[in-house]
């Protein structure tokens, strides 16, 4: 544990789309793993660290995120001193249009008032449990400017893909963005270490070359200049680059080794309390290799799926690799495979609706079928 | 600001000696209840909704649990600027220092407290009921009857009254009589034990009171009929939905069933009057593949990969594989081991029953446990922490205590956790 940095999470990516998923939310507010939105695993990481004070980077559909984040009591930063800032784009009054450096202004206003030496930067894309504290004794020992996660998952997630070419020492010599051909496995997670005071220079200095927006890869594209050093992480990296990918995480997430990972290594993933009742399980309820949540009523026949809040699944309802978020509802006699519900999607009686494993079927949140 | 219109004290002091093991480290109202809650979640959540801001939360009996729990309120948003929930053990002062010596005198003591809240009504609530109640409501009632004091009466069976406080009621249901547990009731109006008092006419009767030394100092044995003895208006409120008293081992039991029997009685999903409580840091639950469950609740940090059957599951419960767990309440953190069979077993927080152990009511016989004062239908309780060795007998109506002294060849408990 140690409280000499803070964290700077970018709470969306340009880079990524879920189609129909990321219409209504921000990438990091995507929900995740029955009970969870993306962002709660990074912003356990920073506090379960020691970290006291975190600013979350938005330009765009922030509503959800801000539902979901309040003032930050859920992850304890509801603090007098420091806590949870969400930095949307700074707007003066005065301002017609917001323009390329808003951005950044707020982060640079942000990163300024703080006292401590370090920052820890995050992306939106990444879910994992861990904590900091080697990453940054790594950095301080390396003698390294800047210090990158990676790990060796190569291209496998798709794209975006960051690879990175380090030297024996440990430093990068080269990042290769979506290649065509990995040169190497070393992959980055997107998790940056550095000195305060150094990311404020590069981004005044990026600001002063009319660069737009905060771009975690644009700092470690700067091995030419600065001491550019990987940290390997060998712990479950879930990477959420497409729908495929949202999919197929979730999927893993009946894996015995992947769930205790993330959910059991004595590190609690925090998140906003619903307070919803216990699920109950009727007669006729079959269930086998599923993630239920609170508040469900199941009366159907659920087998490899992972079920968020308050959803209903009626009798003679079959649901099979399925992803079903808050509130969705199942009417009796349907047949539903390798498909992703959201939030508070409606399913009439009799209705069948197979995808493919590697194309799920994506209902829209609030759509009735 | 307008003044405070209504205080809410809940008396949550009590031992509860009738729930046995369950409340030797806890108070009754910090018993787990129905998968996700706690007892006291009931009235907290109850004064939240009917829009009481300032709870005191009255413990004297192991307070801890309590205390950590309640905590500063959050969970119930009891942690306002100006209101909030207050935890009001007994303390010492100038004149000296005393226990709560009954209901009536643990209020007379914080007297003050409510003085400095200056309130117009006291609500006066109890921590060991299950049941979702409208306290604004019934605030009303007493407001438009203008009445001194009102007392909430439930319609109990008539052959089940002798069991209860029961008010004897004359038209417009104002009060006549008090009779605790009368052989012969008049009347089948028993007492929830959810007073509202207009604030100036109790702290009269409360002072009046401990200056009497023969008295009791208890609401239902002294309160009441001394108001009704010096001719104030007392109103009995008749409430009419789901209400049940978790007072023993089996009617805590038979509460937690009605979950799953019953679940539109309590309805405990209905989101316009959410019971509230403070939530675990867990994932979701997990069942794994070749496991059953039917009937049950379940919440999150569960992993089931045997039998459940008609049970309720409170959060973090491993259920192992081959293991049958059937009829049973399962606190927070227990552990059934694989090929364990327990049935009507009421198990306390973290207790591991061991592998291959049989355990509750369809054991016949007789051990060293059976205990038949707290134990009755079958129904096996078991003390927190424990761990239970494997391939143990447990006969029905067990009340597995690790301070009881048996022989030991019948020594069943393995360890205990923190001993």
């Amino acid at each position: 544990m140690f409280n000499n940095a803070m964290g700077l999470i970018l709470a969306d990516n340009k880079k990524i789309s879920l189609g129909e998923l990321s219409n209504p939310r921000a990438l990091s507010a995507m929900p995740f793993g029955g009970r969870y939105r993306i962002i709660d695993f990074m912003l356990s990481n920073m506090v379960n660290s020691g970290v006291k004070n975190v600013g979350l980077l938005t330009y765009n559909k922030y509503k959800s995120l801000m539902d979901h984040t309040g003032t930050g009591g859920a992850w304890s930063l509801d603090r007098k001193n420091d806590g949870l800032h969400i930095l949307p784009p700074y707007v003066n009054s005065e301002a017609t249009n917001i323009s390329s450096d808003e951005e950044l202004t707020g982060v640079i206003d942000f990163l300024r008032q703080s006292r401590t030496p370090y920052v820890i930067v995050a992306g939106a894309n990444v879910i994992l449990n861990t904590t900091f504290d080697s990453f940054i004794k790594s950095h301080e020992e390396s003698g390294a400017d800047i210090s990158v996660m990676y790990n060796r998952d190569g291209t496998k997630y798709g794209n975006p893909s960051y690879i990175l070419d380090i030297d024996d020492d440990g430093f990068v010599r080269d990042m290769l963005y979506n290649p065509a051909k990995a040169t190497s496995p070393k992959c980055s997670l997107g998790i940056l270490c550095l000195r305060r005071d150094l990311l404020i220079d590069i981004l005044a200095r990026q600001m002063a070359h009319g660069q737009s927006h905060f771009g975690i890869h644009s700092i470690v594209k700067m091995f030419d200049e600065f001491k550019v050093h990987g940290f390997e992480y060998s712990g479950v990296v879930l990477r959420i680059n497409s729908v495929q990918s949202y999919f197929n995480a979730s999927m893993s997430l009946l894996t015995d080794s992947v769930r205790n990972d993330l959910f059991w290594s004595g590190k609690p993933i925090y998140t906003k309390v619903k307070d919803e009742a216990p699920t109950l399980y009727f007669d006729n309820a079959e269930m086998s290799d599923s993630i239920v949540s609170d508040g469900c009523r199941i009366y159907g026949k659920v087998e490899s799926s992972v079920i968020f809040r308050s959803v209903t699944i009626a009798k003679n309802t079959t649901i099979k690799n399925c992803v079903i978020m808050q509130d969705v509802h199942i009417s009796e006699n349907c047949h539903l495979e390798n498909v992703i519900l959201d939030k508070n999607a409606f399913v009439r009686p009799g209705v069948r609706l197979v995808g493919h494993p590697d194309y799920p079927i994506v209902i829209g949140k609030g759509a009735g079928i | 600001m307008a003044r405070t219109e209504v205080v809410a004290m809940i008396l949550a002091g009590g031992q509860g000696s009738r729930l046995g093991v369950l409340t030797k480290t806890v108070a009754k109202p910090a018993v787990p209840f129905g998968s996700r809650y706690r007892i006291i979640d009931f009235p907290l959540s109850n004064c939240v909704n009917s829009g009481i801001e300032i709870v005191g939360v009255l413990t004297q009996y192991q307070p801890l649990a309590l205390n950590t729990y309640v905590g500063n309120g959050h969970p119930w948003d009891l942690d306002r600027n100006n209101a909030g929930a207050y935890i009001l053990p007994p303390f010492q002062s100038n004149s000296g220092s005393d226990w709560y010596k009954g209901t009536a005198n643990a209020i007379y003591q914080n007297m003050s407290f409510i003085d400095d809240n200056d309130p117009e009504y006291v609500v006066i609530l109890s921590g060991d009921h299950i049941y979702k109640m409208d306290y604004a409501a019934m605030l009303k009632a007493h407001i438009e009857k203008n009445a001194d004091a009102t007392i909430a009466v439930y319609e109990v069976p008539w052959d089940e009254a002798p069991r209860f406080g029961i008010l004897n009621t004359k038209d417009d249901d104002v009060i006549e009589e008090f009779e605790e547990k009368p052989a012969n009731p008049k009347s089948n109006l028993a007492s929830m034990g959810v007073y509202i008092f207009t604030w100036s006419v109790l702290r009269q009767a409360l002072i009046e009171d401990e200056a009497n030394p023969n008295s009791n100092n208890d609401f239902g044995k002294n309160i009441v009929p001394n108001l009704l003895a010096q001719g104030k208006k007392l109103c009995a409120y008749r409430f009419a939905g789901y209400w049940k008293d978790v007072g023993t081992i089996s009617s805590l039991w038979e509460t937690n069933m009605d979950i799953l029997d019953k679940p539109e009685e309590i309805n405990l999903v209905d989101r316009s009057w959410k019971i509230f409580s403070r939530n675990p840091v867990k994932p979701s639950h997990f069942i794994g593949s070749g496991a059953k469950v039917k009937n049950s609740a379940l919440t999150d940090g569960c992993r089931i990969f045997g039998d459940v059957e008609h049970s309720v599951l409170s959060e973090s419960v491993i259920v192992e594989k081959g293991a049958i767990v059937k009829d049973c309440v399962l606190m927070p953190g227990v552990v059934v081991k694989e090929g364990a069979h327990i049935e009507r077993c009421v198990i306390d927080q973290g207790t591991v029953i061991g592998k291959d152990v049989q355990a509750g009511s369809f054991v016949e016989g007789e051990g060293p446990y059976t205990n038949h004062k707290i134990c009755s239908e079958g129904i096996c309780v078991f003390e927190r922490g424990l761990t239970i060795k494997e391939g143990a007998v447990i006969p029905k109506n067990s009340m597995i205590d690790s301070d009881l002294e048996v022989p030991e060849d019948c020594k069943i408990i393995e360890s205990k956790f923190r001993a």
